[in-house]
């Protein structure tokens, strides 16, 4: 569905040249798809290109079958498009139903008979059906995401972008929000872009690895943490000093009888106490940083 | 498809946008009153030809870019155009509506403004036209540096800078085509018509840029 060909992106700030994105290529198909990336790795302009909103400077990239270079193709494929930015700005006054109506309006479902169907579908979707009447401003942070989320999906989109969805959502909800997404990807190409790993873990099948706008890694979760194998340990001391010997701590666990790290690295040999595991996707995702050189930018 | 409704364009518009213009025109009925209807006319003059037109400049200068929803709005198929239409044009008539209010006003206080401007059209363009080229200045300005704040300043700035240097401005042959306080305050000068057409134009040519610019959406969010 979506085929990227040396993406290049290249733009001006404060007086200085920024290349964003470098030389990206992806095919990406129906299902759901994670785009993972330390925050500034190009993973937002990579969304918004593939919306329509930013030009490329270089490369191609088509949704479909519509070339996003051209003014046709962007707004073809915007209008197949439910999009969630990452700063999700709303109308305070509005309530729900009215923010989602309008979107739907903007989108061009004129007719309002079949644009209340919709409207309301999308409004169940995220459940939010008995608080719809209210004005957003009284909403909490993970309502209001979810009223984003019903406007994305309000047109029946072939083609979902989500950016950072579950930033600043409370755990239940998070979980609520994957969900969501899973069931949205049987029929449709989702793209969730986000830092976030278990985010990707728990509901991708594919996922590509942005950092400083090249993707390093493409395949799937299982791969990306196959390929850890065998640099992931449990170490677990009492001793105040936290391990080191060009290890990543990935997380630490307190115990009774000291402290658990989750290490990756290249050898433990340093700690003959440590435990060899089965990596997970954050083990991979670690690891793969490390190789690449960009393990400060995961770990800071 | 049309992709607009009246209602919701209604809803999204900021407050300030009609509570600004009401409060100037609340200031400019409590000013006619006091000063009498001796000086009802040029109170109305200075209305018109200066504070709708300014007002007009710093509410075009916010209309777009202080969309909340403006990312979400660029990801729909809505054309720049109709998003430029849809948040400029509920300003100006806004400014109409107050503007002609204030005629009613004045009307009622006994102020005779057919006698300087014959043609209830000729008073009308005199305020439409510094209104229109201010609310182009401001927009374009805003639009240019993708900062609300900066076209409301600029066009602010030009406003007062015309205002205070009014007299230089008729006597330069350049500067007498774009004095904005022409139309009301010199309607018996020779080059009125070429001044408001010069305007004009220069309004249009503004909103024709801006438009332009407006299409590289990701400038502004």
């Amino acid at each position: 569905m979506i085929t990227i060909k040396s993406l290049v992106k290249t733009y001006h700030t404060n007086g200085r040249k920024v290349q964003a994105l470098n030389g990206v290529d992806l095919d990406i198909s129906t299902g759901m798809f994670g785009l993972l990336g330390p925050n500034g790795a190009g993973k937002t302009t990579l969304m918004r290109i593939l919306a329509g909103i930013a030009n490329l400077s270089g490369g191609s990239a088509t949704v479909d079958g519509h070339d996003l270079s051209t003014e046709q193709g962007k707004h073809a494929v915007k209008s197949m498009l439910g999009y969630l930015p990452q700063e999700l700005g709303m109308y305070p006054e509005l309530t729900a139903y009215q923010f989602v109506d309008y979107m739907a309006i903007l989108k061009g479902l004129d007719e309002p008979g079949e644009r209340r169907e919709w409207v309301e579908k999308a409004i169940e979707l995220v459940g939010l059906t008995d608080v719809a009447g209210r004005k957003i401003k009284s909403y909490s942070g993970g309502m209001k995401r979810r009223v984003g989320i019903a406007q994305a999906l309000v047109n029946d989109p072939k083609l979902l972008i989500v950016d950072e969805p579950t930033a600043g959502l409370d755990p239940e909800e998070r979980i609520r929000f994957r969900n969501l997404l899973v069931k949205l990807a049987v029929e449709r190409t989702v793209i969730l872009s986000t830092h976030i790993v278990e985010d990707i873990a728990q509901t991708c099948r594919d996922l590509a690895v942005l950092v400083h706008g090249s993707v390093i890694f493409r395949g799937s979760p299982i791969e990306l943490m196959q390929a850890a194998s065998g640099h992931v340990w449990t170490l677990t001391t009492s001793a105040m000093e936290k391990p080191n010997h060009d290890l990543s701590v990935v997380s630490m666990l307190h115990l009774a009888e000291g402290t658990q790290y989750r290490l990756v690295g290249a050898s433990a040999a340093e700690y003959p106490e440590a435990k060899e595991v089965q990596p997970g996707l954050e083990d991979g995702y670690v690891w793969l940083m490390k190789r690449t050189g960009q393990t400060e930018e995961v770990l800071a | 498809m049309k992709r607009f409704s009246l209602r919701y364009n209604l809803l999204t518009s900021k407050l300030d946008q009609l509570w600004f213009p009401f409060a100037f025109f609340g200031v400019f009925v409590i000013i006619g009153i006091l000063r009498g209807e001796n000086y009802i006319v040029d109170t109305t003059r200075a209305y018109l030809g200066a504070v709708i037109p300014l007002l007009g400049g710093i509410m075009a200068s916010y209309s777009v870019l202080e969309d909340p929803s403006l990312e979400l709005r660029f990801a729909t198929p809505v054309s720049t155009l109709q998003t430029m239409l849809e948040r400029l044009l509920p300003s100006f008539l806004i400014e109409a509506f107050f503007a002609l209010a204030y005629q009613l006003f004045a009307a009622a206080f006994g102020a005779d403004l057919a006698s300087m401007y014959g043609l209830w059209g000729n008073l009308q363009i005199a305020w439409m036209v510094p209104t229109i080229s201010l609310m182009a200045l401001g927009f374009f300005t805003a639009i240019v540096a993708a900062k609300s704040t900066i076209g409301a300043l600029f066009a602010g700035m030009v406003w007062l800078v015309e205002l205070v240097a009014r007299e230089w401005f008729l006597a330069s042959d350049i500067g007498k085509y774009f004095l904005v306080y022409m139309s009301i305050f010199y309607p018996d000068n020779p080059a009125l018509r070429n001044n408001q057409f010069a305007l004009v134009w220069l309004g249009l040519i503004l909103f024709m840029a801006a438009w332009v610019l407006l299409k590289k959406q990701e400038r502004y969010i």
